[in-house]
């Protein structure tokens, strides 16, 4: 049964498709020009990412049509699943761009972590479903979602996609401000958070990110290695100024000052080209969109879509608060990519199949 | 959808929600914010700026650290290379600016032209190298004129160079770019591709001490090209100086030894190793072939490589450290060592030797047909009977004897500082059983203990098990690097690494016989003599596969590929020895005749030096000495006036 019936037609979210679509169609202008720089013509990093929208697309139109209440029982066997597929790459795929991520299939280049991140929220969606978050109230509680979340994110620390696997913990943890426990009791979560935390940079990171790190807290200790980015963004940025130097017309961008501009900077090519105007603009559709999705989880009749509606926010809002925050030079730069509008294609089908989802929870509200 | 699962949906719209909302308009408000300090307020300037001008990050290489010579005599240092690059994007009327480029460099300009090639895309931005190393003088004509010549860059980077060209090639290694599989690995982070590190000898161990630290600059250039302004700058940090154990001298005299005897004649081939045994100290190391390092210091072109690669001499392999030869006859001092601390015999017991020996119902010759009589350990040393070892090894099995000569170092790796080290081959019935599931033969032991058969050895151990017997009983651990001395110690710590299982009277007995190979008559190893010392040493001949064909022929008329290889191994004085030699002559025949003459000039070189700064202390003179430099805690005088050809600062300075 697909659902398909009118009265959910009537009730499509049309305001959070719009938002979407604008932000799909201003980081593909954004690409073409990040990628543009100094080509002839179209890029071959273009050309996947289209791919990409196109395969994400099918992803946003499943994740639609079949009801969600019927997602439910499948919640498990795909976060398995996921996991399993994320598990693989560690026997099956060779170490690239210094870490273990890439499941790759010809031409097609698969990173599992980001559907483990979607197979995450799905499954604590089903967990709080049955068990309602209100309802925890003692620290053991928390035993379960613990382990939901565990096992992901221990399998992406050990491909040492160390970036990835700290969205998917926050993504998880996001899920913890909802459980009704006593003050105590979070002493003991942030505790053993920050241990995690702790532990992560003491032992997960490499020596790189760890020089990163430093890097942030004191800028210009390197001005050629990984500070060179965030300075060279930082000059990009600021020459933007108003209302930017126009499409194809940013020099930093057009020179190629910055390696990584159309994964991890792409913010700082908008910034240079369409300026401050340009720049408010997708920061307040990012802000549309997500404050959207927690108006479609506070709809939400039953607790799986409000889950659901919640999981995908999250999975939105902390890749886009980082990577903002580390093209801003308000973090370190860690290496997370802006969601809808980095080159990546994984990413855009986890992201526009979490879409689907909450257009999915949005237009079905009413049929009870 | 029962009631308690319906609740659950209006647990989540309460406040906490409300609370997510304001978390995210926050941070995002924060972000808003952020955006208008950068754009708005630090903007203004930079935006104006970059309207005409954009800013890059250039790179400063940092020179790497000289490495000199124990006497502080610099053997490879770094200086200014200037090169002429081509910017395409900014290049105007091509066809002119390469006839006036052709006419500076005195080239052909269409060559230069093709050198460009067609870049496109982005490629355009990247500046494209057409010629490297250029001379002072061209680089002086191209700057004069470079205003007309919109898009020609010139830029200077530190270069390494070789001061003695191949003398010391394997020993330093090569420097070159760091490759995509070094990249991954942790030891090499921090580095970026482009990077020139080293690659293979001294220069890959000593990469963190000789590496220095990359600056940068920021600068602003202009729609040209041209830089109009520098923002800031991180000067580069050159790399430290190592000061080696190598002795330039010695090295030199050993590398006249293998030079030809007349100018037609090919080069010899081989190595040698000289140690000092007290220390441990390396104090040449010498594997011939050679090949200019030089030639890998700019990155090593196609055809080069490929002559060196495909060269049948092989002269990329460090035959000193990774050569694996049969020890021949100088295996009889250590089969002696072992069969006098075993009891198998004794310093006068006497073997008769009628110039073949039984065993097992085959014949094993002797060396000379005629047979050497009855000969004790000494007299067999010296005339090197091959009879009397047959003896000793069926008396000690081969068990026995492999035990003393691992003891004395051989069959692993000496453990010098250098990646390409070979470890040989000491053969015994276990390894025979693992390696091929036979069982050992006894009769296999017979030419064991001649240093025939299985064995295998490098030039260096040979010196490292020499230098045991040389210096009662330590076995060393060569050392390349000299080691950093606290303040108010001048003396050197030996770097040994145990003890070989033989008693001081044993290995006397031992130096005795080899004292009278070099010093008695009918000795084998005469022409190791060096005027005012006495020289102990062992000459061993390395046989050839296949040589049956020759036996009895004239070893002249032997083709050369065919011939033997040729060992002397030496050290002087006899007692308190200080100098350890050890040479191979590959296809060089017999060891008295080709391989000792090559130590007899290192050892003579050794002892003329020695007797020189005696002279001079005697003389009362103020003269730099070594010894007296090191007394007073500071580098060794340099007697040739060898300095690092420019300071760091002119090796990043910008034309």
């Amino acid at each position: 049964m697909l659902g398909l019936d009118r009265r959910a037609w009537q009730h499509f979210d049309g305001v959070l498709f719009g938002l979407v679509l604008l932000l799909i169609a201003m980081g593909v202008a954004n690409l073409f020009s990040a990628t543009h720089a100094g080509t002839d013509g179209v890029a071959p990093e273009f050309q996947r990412q289209m791919v990409s929208i196109g395969l994400a697309a099918v992803g946003l139109s499943v994740a639609l049509l079949v009801d969600y209440r019927r997602l439910e029982r499948l919640a498990f066997p795909f976060y398995f699943l996921a996991c399993l597929l994320t598990l693989s790459t560690l026997v099956l795929a060779p170490v690239y761009k210094g870490n273990q991520s890439w499941l790759v299939f010809g031409p097609l280049r698969l990173q599992p972590s980001e559907l483990a991140k979607l197979g995450l929220v799905l499954a604590l969606s089903r967990y709080f479903q049955r068990h309602p978050p209100e309802q925890l109230h003692r620290l053991r509680d928390l035993w379960g979602p613990g382990l939901v979340i565990a096992l992901p994110v221990g399998i992406i620390v050990a491909q040492r996609d160390t970036g990835v696997a700290l969205l998917t913990l926050l993504v998880g943890a996001t899920y913890l401000l909802f459980v009704h426990i006593p003050w105590r009791a979070w002493a003991v979560v942030l505790a053993a958070g920050s241990a995690g935390f702790a532990g992560l940079v003491r032992f997960a990171l490499e020596p790189y990110q760890r020089s990163r790190i430093l890097d942030f807290l004191e800028p210009g200790r390197d001005p050629l290695a990984s500070g060179y980015q965030a300075i060279q963004s930082r000059i990009a940025i600021g020459s933007g100024g108003l209302l930017g130097k126009g499409f194809l017309e940013g020099t930093q961008t057009q020179l190629r000052f910055l390696p990584t501009q159309h994964t991890d900077f792409i913010f700082s090519v908008l910034a240079e080209e369409w300026g401050f105007i340009g720049s408010l603009l997708v920061l307040s559709l990012y802000l549309v969109l997500l404050l959207w999705g927690l108006l479609v989880a506070s709809r939400s009749k039953d607790g799986f879509g409000a889950m659901l509606a919640i999981g995908v926010v999250a999975m939105l809002f902390w890749p886009a608060a980082i990577n903002i925050a580390m093209v801003l030079g308000l973090a370190p730069v860690i290496g997370v990519a802006l969601p809808l509008f980095s080159y990546g294609g994984s990413a855009m089908i986890a992201n526009l199949i979490g879409v689907g989802l909450l257009l999915n929870v949005s237009m079905r509200r009413y049929l009870f | 959808m029962n009631d308690r699962l319906a609740a659950a949906g209006e647990g989540v719209g309460g406040p906490r929600l409300w609370l997510a909302a304001a978390a995210i308009g926050a941070v995002f408000g924060v972000f808003a914010l952020r955006l208008f300090q950068l754009q708005i307020v630090e903007g203004a300037l930079l935006s104006e700026q970059s309207e005409r001008n954009s800013i890059r990050t250039l790179r400063l290489e940092a020179p790497r650290g000289d490495i000199l010579d124990r006497e502080g005599r610099v053997l490879a240092t770094t200086r200014p290379a200037f090169s002429l690059e081509v910017l395409p994007s900014e290049l105007r009327r091509p066809e002119r600016t390469f006839r006036a480029l052709g006419q500076l460099l005195d080239e052909d300009p269409e060559r230069l032209e093709a050198r460009l090639g067609h870049p496109r895309g982005r490629a355009r931005f990247q500046p494209v190298r057409l010629a490297s190393d250029l001379p002072f003088e061209e680089l002086a004509r191209v700057e004069t004129h470079r205003y007309a010549l919109p898009g020609v860059l010139t830029d200077v980077s530190p270069r390494r160079e070789y001061l003695d060209g191949d003398l010391f090639a394997h020993v330093l290694g090569t420097i070159g770019e760091i490759r995509a599989e070094q990249l991954e690995k942790p030891e090499y982070e921090g580095y970026s591709s482009g990077d020139v590190i080293g690659q293979s000898g001294l220069e890959a161990v000593l990469e963190t001490r000789l590496r220095g630290e990359d600056g940068g600059r920021n600068v602003v250039v202009d729609v040209a090209g041209r830089e109009v302004d520098l923002l800031d700058e991180v000067e580069p940090v050159a790399g430290s100086p190592v000061r080696l154990t190598l002795d330039l001298d010695l090295q030199r005299a050993a590398v006249e030894g293998f030079a030809p005897e007349r100018p037609e004649d090919p080069e010899k081939l081989g190595a040698l190793v000289a140690l000092d045994p007290r220390t441990g100290d390396v104090l040449a190391l010498v594997s011939r072939p050679s090949f200019d390092p030089n030639a890998f210091a700019g990155g090593v072109d196609t055809a080069t490589w490929r002559g060196l690669m495909h060269d049948e001499r092989k002269p990329l392999q460090d035959r000193a450290i990774a050569g694996q030869y049969p020890p021949g006859s100088t295996y009889k001092a250590i089969v002696a060592a072992a069969a006098l601390e075993e009891g198998v015999t004794s310093k006068v017991s006497r073997v008769f030797c009628p110039g073949s020996f039984w065993f097992g119902g085959r014949r094993y010759g002797c060396w000379r047909k005629e047979g050497h009589g009855s000969v004790d350990v000494h007299a067999a040393l010296v005339r090197s009977c091959d009879v009397y070892f047959y003896e000793m090894g069926t008396r000690l099995g081969i068990d026995r004897l492999a035990f003393y000569a691992k003891a004395f170092g051989l069959g692993h790796p000496t453990g010098i500082a250098l990646p390409e080290e070979k470890g040989g081959l000491v053969p015994s019935s276990e390894w025979k059983k693992r390696r091929f599931g036979v069982p050992w033969y006894p009769g296999e032991t017979v030419s064991a203990a001649i240093g025939q058969g299985y064995n295998l050895l490098t030039p260096l151990q040979l010196a490292v098990a020499y230098a045991a017997i040389a210096n009662g009983g330590h076995l060393v651990k060569p050392r390349l690097v000299m080691p950093d001395l606290p303040p108010g110690v001048t003396e050197e710590p030996a770097s040994f690494v145990s003890e070989v299982p033989v008693k001081p009277e044993n290995l006397a007995i031992v130096r005795s016989g080899l004292m009278g190979v070099v010093e008695e008559p009918g000795g084998t190893g005469a022409r190791g003599r060096v005027p005012g010392v006495q020289v102990a040493g062992k000459t061993g001949t390395a046989q050839v596969a296949g040589l049956q064909h020759f036996e009895g022929l004239d070893e002249s008329k032997i083709p050369i590929k065919f011939r033997d290889h040729a060992w002397f191994v030496a050290f002087a004085p006899v007692e308190n020895a200080e100098i350890v030699v050890a040479v191979l002559a590959e296809h060089g025949g017999h060891g008295g005749s080709a391989a000792a003459p090559i130590a007899q000039k290192v050892m003579a070189r050794y002892f003329e030096k020695k007797a020189e700064r005696e002279g001079l202390l005697q003389a009362g003179t103020q003269a730099p000495v070594p010894a007296a430099a090191a007394d007073e805690g500071t580098v060794p005088a340099r007697p040739e006036a060898r300095t690092a050809h420019l300071e760091s600062e002119a090796a990043h300075a910008r034309p």
